[in-house]
């Protein structure tokens, strides 16, 4: 280990669990300094190779090396002895607690054994300052919005003295402005020396904040590239084949409007949104996190309620808050939070496949459990569902597949009206496409249907028009010819114009001008 | 279900898929490794009789169970089944007895009774937004309340026509085994097969995800408790034809049994996941235990250690099990992992077993003489110092004549009793002796005991409906006029008392204080200000004396109807006991008597509990040789003060 630069190293390391061999040979290294990104699609071992290092996962083989010294790492203390913190998708934050005590979770400065309160905020709110983000010390982590959650995290690992980061798909939940921000912090902490792990699905941001770029498939490492490398040989590495189109819209002939929403309004929430599907359209909502997007969609759905306004399917008028008339009338809705909304993760494939159909299949009481089953098998055999067999788990799907059950559900009941709330976050290229198909197929079919997506080039691709919401209100429309990045952006942030945009868009609080 | 696990192993046949259903359930695996323990240590465990006694025993708890499966499943709790079974049983019988309704429509009234405290269950937690734990405690404690009130406290008989389902199907199958095999079969229907079954899968696994999936889950919680309470009731009725009375405080504790049943079975307290099979397996691995235990005659109070660590044991290989080798149907067999999992399995169940045996073999106290003479003691409770004295007293005696004792304690609960009892009758003892929990509830066990001819000595109180050679007890109802003059006459003859009532329902509590109520009027200067239940329990004395005194600061007596509450009640009192305040307690137990002699306790009326263990155990040998006794056989009470505690030595 010539290279005194380097901080970490990882040889030919092999982890199996029951049934699967999660990595089969990962090479990687890291320097002092560098952005170094871990690319691959769902399911091709990044997970758990970031868990090896982090102590979660223990090695089965292969070596790993701190600072050319061989060590293990048997638990989340030893990694952080080693100086290396990790910072998941789920954040590892206790809600009530406040900022301060979250950072510094479990080493509280302590004074006459009494927890020092003045001395761990004032270092809190140092390691803040480092960050560039005035979250007060003191503020209850419960009430920030997810952009900041992330920030706070970045504090606490700052406060470990990390000189490895690993970052799991930060940006996944993260609008674009708050992107920048968070590479403008990650800039800063290569500056400083920190060697960086950076997970993400997204090519673009590799260009711009990564320096070189390992890809994972299969468990193994397949390839090492500059940073610039072009993202059509990146994707090639990550899939294995080429992918010829990466928004494959097919249009179809638009029929009578089937959704017609009208002057619809929470106070507080949206305002006044009004819009219609037509059969075979895709609409797309755009705007930034916190627009109200998902608010609308889901009080559309009947799963939240609403204080003034109409839904109107066909023809007829939807009642208010009210699942199940949403769903007799055809409208169906894959939820933004894939784990905890729209699967029962620890039942098997066939039964989330039967959840919306149960009603249906029940006679006198008695569930025709082998009809279920057979159109379980029939729906996931059409979808491509990559399973041992329907009786797999769904937790242990990917991420792809599982959200293909999900929409799975929804064709088994003749939906007519789908709604989909960020219908591709955390997955990857191919299922997408995959699923992107599958919205051609239903819309060829003459189906409706309403996607809600932060992914704009995925909005932009796929949709046939794009509505645009900012702060609760549907800020304009724009047909696919015209929808650019700039279009969408300009209507995104167009009544904003008060306020600077915020970062605290997650929160209702985020409506109060606050600048910085 | 029992059926998915046939699917999920198909072709699978004799050797190979008994392993498969063994690895696949660690529940099943544990109650094999129990009954080969119990049969190779006793030789009356694996009898046709025995195995069926297993089954009746396990019946109200397999009941209970089966409800709060559902619940359980559907990621609830219900704590209120024990009450609300009481409940149910005391409506059927109060309304057949004392209201004349005939009994199908008491039947019907019971069973509504049950369906409506898990309906409110289920409104409180769906609209009520309440957590299932607090609505079902809140059950728990007004389901109680309100048979005490029916009940009025006492026990009330069973009408002749229902207690039949405590009874035998053509000589040898038991009805509670029936009920429990008809409901396990319903049970298993209702999960696997029905719309609400499967929508508590959903809705346990991820109720949000079952909400937008357009599952009514607030109409299907309330239809989930409501079945639970249902269970309840049935479970309560079948409790109460067993015993032939409807106790008020009968099935105490038992939600803890059902849960710990559920959870035995395999089912996650995080709800999804729970199976019938594994609820009655549950249910059976538990009676199996305590049935065994009682056979080995296991010590009292290393039963409930035993039986605690076999329920972490239970679960604890379930876990393993589950952690190793279940993950990924996926499973192309990685290699030597598999191998190396089920060799982990069958090695953890071999150190259950092991232990079992060990711990057995140890705690159980040599039958090397088998010719000795077995006599068998169930006491009510070994949680108060007059049982233990009666214990004390019963196994010097059984040490001088030289024969086999062995004690069980059926912790104040009857039906436990009855096991105990019945388990007792099918090991062959040459003679039993019984201090029933309550009177009319030991008369069924009583009465196969005379069948099988083994003689029954009843000790403290008697046991109705059966025939018993001879009661040996005190005279409560003369101590308590005792206690009543006592009293009256250190007070003069006026002044304002207290009374501290032991444990609603039992029989000392209502003769003491019938005995002291007709006592009392001896003395029409001495008013009762307040009568309140402390239980017998010492600490429960001191809480409600400390309250009493808020209202009625000025009292100048208190009775308690025993020693312990005496004693709480002078705690309550500090200073002021036996100088302003007298107080009189009952049983003249060691700490009573030494407080007499402090002069904290003003008296005690004293009964001789290691003269009436002697005694009982002399005269169940007696008659086991067939001599004549007397029918009873009193052990004098007497008063005492501070002048003659001398004479009665702790």
């Amino acid at each position: 280990m010539s290279d005194t630069d380097e901080l970490l190293r990882i040889e030919g390391v092999r982890k199996a669990f029951p049934g699967v061999v999660a990595l089969d040979g990962v090479d990687f290294d890291l320097r002092r300094g560098e952005v170094h990104v871990l690319l691959g699609e769902n399911g091709a071992g990044k997970s758990t190779l970031i868990k090896t290092l982090s102590g979660a996962h223990r090695p089965d083989e292969g070596r790993i090396l701190v600072d050319g010294r061989e060590v293990t790492i048997g638990s989340a203390q030893d990694a952080e002895k080693l100086g290396i913190a990790t910072i998941y998708q789920e954040f590892n934050l206790v809600p009530d607690l406040t900022v301060a005590e979250n950072i510094f979770l479990g080493r509280q400065p302590r004074r006459f054994g009494m927890i020092d309160r003045r001395r761990m905020e004032a270092e809190a709110a140092e390691l803040l300052g480092r960050v560039g983000v005035p979250v007060p010390p003191r503020a209850r982590v419960r009430e920030l919005g997810i952009a900041r959650l992330q920030m706070v995290e970045i504090a606490k690992a700052l406060s470990l003295d990390a000189r490895v980061l690993i970052m799991d798909e930060p940006t996944a939940v993260l609008t674009s402005e708050e992107v920048e921000k968070l590479f403008s912090i990650v800039r800063r902490l290569r500056e400083d020396g920190v060697g960086v792990v950076f997970i993400t699905h997204h090519l673009e941001e590799i260009a711009a904040l990564g320096d070189r770029v390992t890809v994972i498939r299969d468990g193994r490492s397949v390839g090492q590239v500059p940073a610039s490398a072009p993202e059509d040989e990146l994707v090639r590495l990550m899939v294995g084949r080429s992918i010829e189109q990466q928004y494959p819209r097919e249009r179809a002939e638009a029929g009578e409007p089937l959704l017609r929403v009208e002057g619809l309004t929470r106070d507080g929430v949206f305002h006044d949104v009004s819009f219609e599907v037509r059969a075979g359209e895709v609409v797309g909502i755009a705007g930034l996190v916190g627009a109200g997007r998902t608010e609308v969609v889901r009080a559309v759905f009947g799963a939240d309620p609403y204080d003034a306004g109409t839904v109107t399917v066909a023809g007829g008028k939807l009642r208010r808050h009210d699942v199940n008339a949403a769903l007799d009338a055809g409208i169906g809705l894959i939820p933004e939070d894939r784990k905890g909304q729209g699967l029962v993760l620890d039942a098997s494939v066939a039964e989330n496949l039967g959840l919306v159909t149960l009603r249906s299949s029940t006679k006198a009481g008695l569930v025709d459990r082998k009809g279920q089953r057979r159109a379980a098998g029939r729906v996931a055999e059409q979808l491509g569902v990559r399973m041992a067999g329907l009786d797999q788990q769904v937790r242990t799907l990917s991420g792809g597949n599982q959200q293909k059950v999900v929409i799975g559900k929804w064709l088994l009941a003749d939906t007519r009206v789908l709604i989909l709330d960020e219908p591709t976050r955390g997955i990857d290229v191919g299922a997408k496409v995959e699923i992107y198909q599958l919205i051609n197929e239903l819309t060829a079919a003459g189906a409706a249907v309403l996607m809600v997506s932060s992914d704009l080039p995925e909005v932009l691709g796929m949709s046939d028009r794009v509505l645009v919401m900012a702060q609760g209100r549907i800020a304009g429309e724009l047909p696919a010819e015209e929808a650019t990045q700039d279009a969408v952006m300009a209507l995104a942030v167009s009544t904003q114009s008060t306020n600077t945009a915020g970062d605290e868009a997650g929160d209702e609080e985020g409506k109060a001008p606050r600048g910085h | 279900m029992a059926t998915d696990t046939l699917k999920s192993t198909p072709g699978a046949s004799g050797a190979g898929g008994l392993r498969r259903i063994l690895l696949d359930n660690g529940a099943l695996t544990a109650l094999i490794v129990l009954v080969v323990a119990m049969s190779a240590l006793s030789g009356d465990f694996l009898t046709a009789d025995n195995l069926l006694n297993i089954g009746v025993q396990a019946a109200v708890t397999a009941i209970l169970a089966f409800g709060v499966t559902f619940v359980i499943v559907s990621a609830g709790i219900d704590l209120s089944v024990g009450s609300v079974a009481a409940l149910s049983a005391t409506v059927l019988a109060w309304m057949a007895t004392s209201e004349g309704v005939p009994v199908w429509i008491a039947v019907i009234l019971a069973v509504v009774t049950g369906l409506a405290c898990g309906f409110v269950n289920g409104v409180l937690i769906s609209y009520g937004k309440l957590p299932p734990f607090i609505a079902t405690l809140a059950m728990l404690s007004i389901a109680r309340g309100l048979s005490l009130v029916i009940s009025q406290g006492s026990p009330i008989p069973f009408p002749e026509s229902v207690s039949h389902l405590g009874d035998t199907l053509g000589g040898w199958l038991p009805v509670p085994v029936l009920v429990m095999v008809v409901l396990g079969l319903i049970t298993a229907l209702v999960l696997g097969r029905t719309y609400i079954g499967r929508s508590m899968y959903a809705i346990g696994g991820n109720e949000e995800a079952a909400r937008l999936s357009g599952l009514k889950v607030k109409k299907q919680k309330l239809a989930i408790y409501a079945l639970s309470g249902l269970f309840a009731a049935a479970a309560g009725i079948v409790l109460a034809s067993r015993l032939s009375s409807a106790q008020p405080q009968a099935a105490q504790g038992y939600e803890l049994d059902a849960i710990a049943a559920v959870v035995i079975g395999g089912a996650s307290l995080a709800g999804g996941v729970g199976k019938a099979s594994g609820t009655l397996i549950g249910a059976l691995i538990l009676a199996v235990l305590r049935n065994g235990l009682n056979l080995l005659s296991v010590s009292a109070f290393w039963q409930q250690v035993v039986i605690g660590v076999v329920i972490a044991l239970a679960v604890l290989l379930d876990t393993v099990r589950r952690k190793a080798g279940a993950t990924p149907a996926a499973a192309s067999p990685a290699g030597g992992g598999n191998r190396g999992r089920q060799a982990v399995t069958y090695l953890l169940a071999a150190v259950v077993a092991a232990a079992v045996v060990a711990a057995m073999s140890f705690l159980h106290n040599g039958s090397d003489a088998a010719a000795r003479q077995k006599v068998g003691l169930s006491l009510s409770t070994l949680n108060n110092p007059f049982f233990v004295q009666i214990r004390q007293g019963a196994e010097q005696e059984a040490e001088k004549l030289g024969v086999d004792l062995t004690v069980t304690d059926a912790q104040n609960d009857a039906s436990q009793q009855a096991n105990q009892l019945q388990n007792f009758t099918s090991s062959g003892l040459s003679t039993i002796v019984v201090n029933p929990v309550d009177s009319d509830a030991a008369g069924p066990s009583v009465r196969s005991a005379n069948k099988a001819d083994i003689p029954v000595v009843a000790v403290d109180r008697g046991v109705n409906k059966a025939e018993i050679d001879a009661l040996v007890a005190s005279d409560n109802v003369e101590g308590g006029r005792m206690a009543a003059r006592a009293l009256g006459e250190k007070l003069g003859g006026e002044g304002t008392i207290v009374i501290l009532q032991g444990q609603a329902g039992t029989s000392a509590s209502r003769e003491r204080g019938q005995g002291f109520a007709e006592g009392l009027k001896e003395f029409p200067g001495i008013e009762v200000v307040a009568k309140q239940p402390a239980d017998f329990d010492r600490t429960k004395g001191l809480d409600v004396m400390t309250n009493l005194l808020q209202a009625h600061p000025g009292i100048e007596g208190v009775f308690a109807e025993n020693d312990e509450m005496a004693l709480g009640a002078a705690k309550a009192l500090g200073s002021r006991a036996g100088k302003d305040v007298q107080v009189v307690g009952f049983d003249g137990t060691p700490d009573g008597l030494k407080a007499v002699e402090a002069g904290t306790l003003y008296a005690s009326v004293a009964q001789q509990p290691t003269e009436l263990g002697r005694i009982a155990v002399r005269n169940a040998l007696d008659a086991a040789e067939g001599k004549d006794l007397k029918d009873l056989v009193k052990v004098p009470v007497k008063v005492v003060t501070k002048e003659n505690v001398g004479s009665f030595g702790g």
